[in-house]
């Protein structure tokens, strides 16, 4: 997909995006509706029992703890908790839902009316082309910023997984085997889904990034797309600049990466302009982006003749959540990715680029917070460095995760503190982190075992230099006759004299005063 | 001691014969067995026997006897012979709904209050017929063919929960577990001449018992006596952990006032319902004499109305099959049950084997269902419906501000000939009219027989209606009425 087609394209006509985001709560250690345990992959059909298998008779018993998480849920994304709600029954025949139908909410979910801010830079700014103008979005330093409504959240429980044998694409049509496995069947879901605001394929990417990291935050789910802990579905329509009314949408299922929503968006949009340019009408339908080939395909379902039949789930009692129950939920919430950004700028004094970048990485955050908790407020934006610059350049080259490396975060923050104190300087550092990613060794111990101590003692390194003066009296000579930059120079040989251990400020210190007074 | 018998004594007396070591535990079995063998061939009450389960109980029973245990640690019911319907789960037996499409269905869990009566040391006989998933009022919906009634083999013993009311009517067994989700225990218990109560919504749990309409289905039991009757309610009772409609009550005990004088007890006769069309005159006449005898126990007798139950039929006959249609969308033979060999696809899978695996009364429940839930339909269906429970459920409320009791016919006639209503779907609904009313509000309601019909010679019953949780109430005056009418469930041919 050209970059310059999608922005022709938005030129012309207005994207308007809505997504339904799926996540697995994976913090509770029990399933939605009955004791079974919440886990991902294991033998198939050994994680259930006849509740979630369906069975006759059994009874969907409500998780209280996944309610609690969807409750936390939304208070983090600023819903109004609804003070009374109620599980309804969603009826559908599949052989992925053991009962035939699913537990899911209707027009009683548990949050509603909530929103999130995206930042969009780089790149992604351009296609908004309204920015200056919009209600909902705000111009920043380096990009802008837009609010995104949340029109719900609701809880459900997940289905079966299946693998159809012999059919196209995985798909059960024309399979000559389906295979069902239970394990993930009755998993707490929740649903969020936004009003239709985004406006740019970047945008919904941001929105589904910016979903997951507070998730994360929350800790309510591992958010794994590739484990399917995090599904994302996109309905996308396109109008005239200045329309207000929404154009026939097509939906995107089955979408596994925040790369494949944001190029399967891009697709859609490209798609639907060629045909409303040529006079054609968009056929509202479900379709699915194939990575590979990298276009949407329909899907054949008749799901547009399904109705739901949707009644209240006469198992279960209507929740009712008195203000109590909500402030005890709110005292839950952590600090959630904006709060920690303006803290860092606020707290740390760092940059904003450094803030947003370190904020941008759940796993990354964490590992920071944890290298400045041991190296101290006052090395923060010296750690943000080393987190930024080294650590990120190993992760790249390396391919490994914050987590997978033999750095930790004690090891970041007694580097700085070595740098800071003065017994390496930082090129030495360059040197210790390389040791460090290798053996897992403490920085101190590195530096010890070999020798690589600064030094910083001025006499020490006045005997190095009154001999290089002696040895280099032409050099001297020009550089009293205005030649100034020969510093380097004589900064280089005392380097080599003391095998890069002196302190380069005390060693410039030292050649200025003895140059300009020789 | 061998003189006993099944037939002529309750299930408490014969657990005091048992733990009182003058008789075996096994010899219970073994008589219950020998009378089951005898009798079933004419009334086909069981879909399954378990004689096995029902010796192995006996025995493990006797040992503890043996071992010292007093009555007391083994509980009133302790060697009580029983059987449930057979929508109860429990293990080692199929659980068929007396459905095709279950007829292999092996239970891999026991329900919640068949395991409460097992570990009341009672002596399990086996599983029940019914109507097809309890949809019918005669078990001639049965796909395992139809239960007789014990007091005429002509005639239907009323359904769904029939084989639960005629083993007790036969005296095959002490007493048995019905569901009931719009009379289908007082109903067969009226047409029996067995006491038959339908606990208040949420005190008994609905785990295991295979779901027909979640809002209204309700365990009970079937027995000879009331104090059996509250002693199993006692045993089967509770809040329990997964259902979560099961109510945490304060724990009661429901003989607790069996034998109390009535004097003072407020029992009300709702005028309105008693102008049903329909109702047998000897049955209406019934409930003003069993209402002059209360009196003269000392009961104070007063009149209500209670202007929506004749309403309840309607609402009934579209939230039952409403819920149902969706509780029975799991049978749809890809985990467990009846499924065609030669599918083309999964769509061919579900509707041949569905096709095949129920049977008509099913499939028009669950087509009923289906449409008053589509789109466009609910409002005018389900949406109503709900807005008529609300008000039965209100003109319930009000006339428990200022009675105990509401005193009503179980059913308009009494029990009817094998195929005089299988050709008309909307007489065979008729027979709820008295009984859906207390599913839709969630109280308790109990028939007890009063005698039998001059006219049919069949047992008439009465339905005690209680406030939600006065269980108690309701066993009081039952216990009182039984005590007037002194009626005995087993006919005399088959004691």
């Amino acid at each position: 997909m050209a970059k310059d087609r999608l922005t022709e394209v938005l030129e012309r006509y207005e994207a308007v995006i809505g997504l339904e985001i799926h996540t697995e709560i994976t913090a509770t250690n029990t399933k939605m509706f009955c004791g079974c345990p919440v886990e991902f992959g294991g033998e198939p059909n050994s994680r259930v029992c006849p509740v979630c298998m369906g069975m006759p008779g059994a009874l969907p018993v409500p998780n209280k703890a996944a309610i609690e998480w969807t409750v936390l849920a939304g208070l983090a994304t600023e819903c109004k908790i609804a003070p009374w709600s109620q599980f309804h029954r969603k009826n559908y025949f599949y052989p992925d839902m053991p009962k035939d139908y699913q537990i899911s909410q209707y027009d009683l979910p548990f949050c509603a009316d909530g929103r999130v801010v995206i930042d969009v830079d780089e790149d992604g700014v351009e296609e908004r082309l309204d920015r200056e103008t919009a209600d909902n979005v705000t111009i920043t330093d380096d990009g802008y910023a837009a609010e995104i409504g949340i029109t719900r959240i609701h809880l459900e429980e997940d289905t079966a997984k299946m693998i159809h044998i012999g059919g196209a694409e995985g798909r059960i049509a024309g399979a000559k085997k389906s295979l069902v496995d239970f394990n993930r069947a009755g998993t707490p879901l929740m649903e969020l889904v936004t009003e239709p605001d985004l406006r740019t394929p970047e945008e919904a990417r941001r929105f589904a990034q910016k979903l997951r990291l507070i998730w994360l935050a929350l800790g309510v789910s591992d958010c794994s797309m590739e484990e399917g802990s995090m599904r994302v579905d996109a309905n996308i329509s396109l109008r005239n600049h200045g329309d207000t009314e929404l154009g026939t949408k097509t939906e995107l299922k089955n979408i596994n990466s925040f790369k494949s929503l944001h190029d399967g968006l891009a697709y859609e949009i490209v798609r639907q302009a060629a045909i409303l340019d040529e006079g054609g009408r968009i056929i509202q339908e479900t379709r699915h982006y194939d990575v590979t080939s990298k276009v949407t395909s329909a899907l054949r379902s008749k799901e547009e003749a399904h109705d739901y039949r949707y009644f209240p789930e006469p198992d279960m009692v209507p929740f009712q959540f008195d203000e109590a129950f909500v402030a005890r939920i709110r005292e839950r919430l952590p600090e959630l990715p904006d709060a920690r950004k303006a803290r860092f700028i606020r707290e740390y004094g760092l940059p904003t680029f450094d803030a947003k970048v370190l904020t941008s990485d759940h796993e990354m955050v964490e590992f920071y917070e944890e290298a400045v908790a041991a190296a101290g407020v006052k090395n923060a934006k010296a750690v943000s460095n080393m987190v930024l610059n080294d650590l990120s350049a190993y992760l790249n080259t390396s391919g490994l995760g914050v987590l997978e490396t033999k750095v930790s975060p004690q090891h970041i923050a007694e580097l700085v503190g070595l740098i800071d104190d003065g017994t390496i300087s930082s090129k030495q550092a360059k040197e210790v982190f390389t040791f460090m990613t290798e053996s897992g060794d403490m920085p101190a111990a590195i530096v010890e075992q070999k020798g690589m101590k600064q030094v910083s003692d001025a006499g020490a390194i006045e005997s190095v230099v009154e001999k290089l003066m002696v040895q280099f009296p032409d050099k001297v000579a020009e550089y009293q006759g205005g030649k100034k930059g020969l510093i380097g120079f004589f900064v280089g040989q005392v380097m080599r004299e003391m095998q890069g251990q002196a302190n380069p400020q005390v060693v410039n210190q030292v050649l200025a005063d003895k140059l300009d007074n020789a | 001691m061998s003189n006993f018998s099944i037939a002529e004594l309750s299930a408490a007396e014969i657990s005091k014969l048992v733990t009182s070591k003058e008789v075996t535990a096994r010899e219970v079995a073994e008589q219950a067995i020998s009378r089951i063998d005898a009798h079933e061939k004419d009334i086909h009450a069981f879909n399954q026997i378990t004689p096995d389960m029902a010796l192995a109980a006996a025995d493990a029973l006797d040992e503890k006897i043996a071992g010292g245990a007093t009555a007391v640690e083994l509980g009133p019911l302790a060697g009580a012979p029983v059987a449930f319907k057979d929508n109860m789960n429990l293990v080692g037996t199929n659980t068929t709904c007396s459905s095709k499409m279950l007829e292999s269905y092996q239970s891999t869990y026991t329900c919640t209050a068949v395991q409460h009566l097992l570990d009341a040391n009672t002596l399990p006989l086996g599983k029940l017929n019914m109507d097809e998933f309890a949809f019918g009022s005669s078990t001639e919906n049965s796909a395992f063919g139809p239960t007789k009634n014990p007091w005429n083999t002509d005639c239907v013993p009323g359904g769904s929960s029939g084989g639960s009311a005629a083993a007790v009517a036969a005296g095959m067994v002490c007493a048995t577990l019905g569901s009931d989700t719009g009379g289908s225990i007082r109903q067969p218990g009226a047409f029996t001449g067995t006491v038959a109560c339908k606990p208040t919504y949420g005190r008994v749990s609905r785990y295991g018992c295979v779901a027909f309409a979640s809002s209204l289905d309700q365990i009970g039991p079937f027995t000879k006596t009331v104090e059996d009757n509250a002693l199993i309610l006692n045993a089967i009772c509770g809040k329990d952990d997964m259902d979560a409609t099961s109510v945490e009550r304060e724990p009661e005990d429901f003989t607790a006032h069996l034998g109390d004088d009535i004097t003072g007890m407020k029992i009300a006769l709702p005028t309105d319902m008693l102008e049903t069309q329909g109702l047998d005159p000897e049955i209406k006449a019934s409930i003003y004499e069993a209402a002059e005898k209360l009196a003269a126990a000392g009961a104070e007798i007063g009149e209500i109305s209670l202007p929506h139950a004749k309403y309840g039929l309607s609402a009934y006959y579209v939230v039952g099959p409403a819920e149902a249609s969706s509780n029975l969308a799991r049978f749809d033979g890809i985990r467990y049950g009846h499924r065609v060999e030669d599918a083309e696809d999964v769509l061919d899978l579900y509707m041949r084997s569905r096709a095949e695996g129920f049977g008509p009364e099913t499939i028009r429940r669950i087509m009923i269902g289906t449409y008053a839930l589509s789109a466009g339909y609910y409002d005018a269906y389900y949406g109503k419906a709900q807005k008529v429970r609300t008000v039965i459920k209100q003109d319930f409320d009000d006339a428990f501000k200022d009675f105990d009791i509401i005193l009503t016919p179980t059913t308009p006639t009494t029990s009817f000939k094998f195929g005089s209503k299988t050709t008309d779907p909307y007489a065979m609904y008729l027979s709820d009219v008295f009984t859906v009313a207390v599913n839709l509000a969630g109280n308790v309601g109990l028939s007890i027989p009063v005698g039998c019909a001059k006219a049919d010679n069949m047992p008439i019953g009465l339905q005690l209606i209680g406030d939600h949780f006065q269980e108690q109430k309701v066993f009081h005056v039952a216990h009182a009425l039984e005590d007037i009418y002194k009626f005995h469930s087993v006919p005399a041919n088959l004691k």
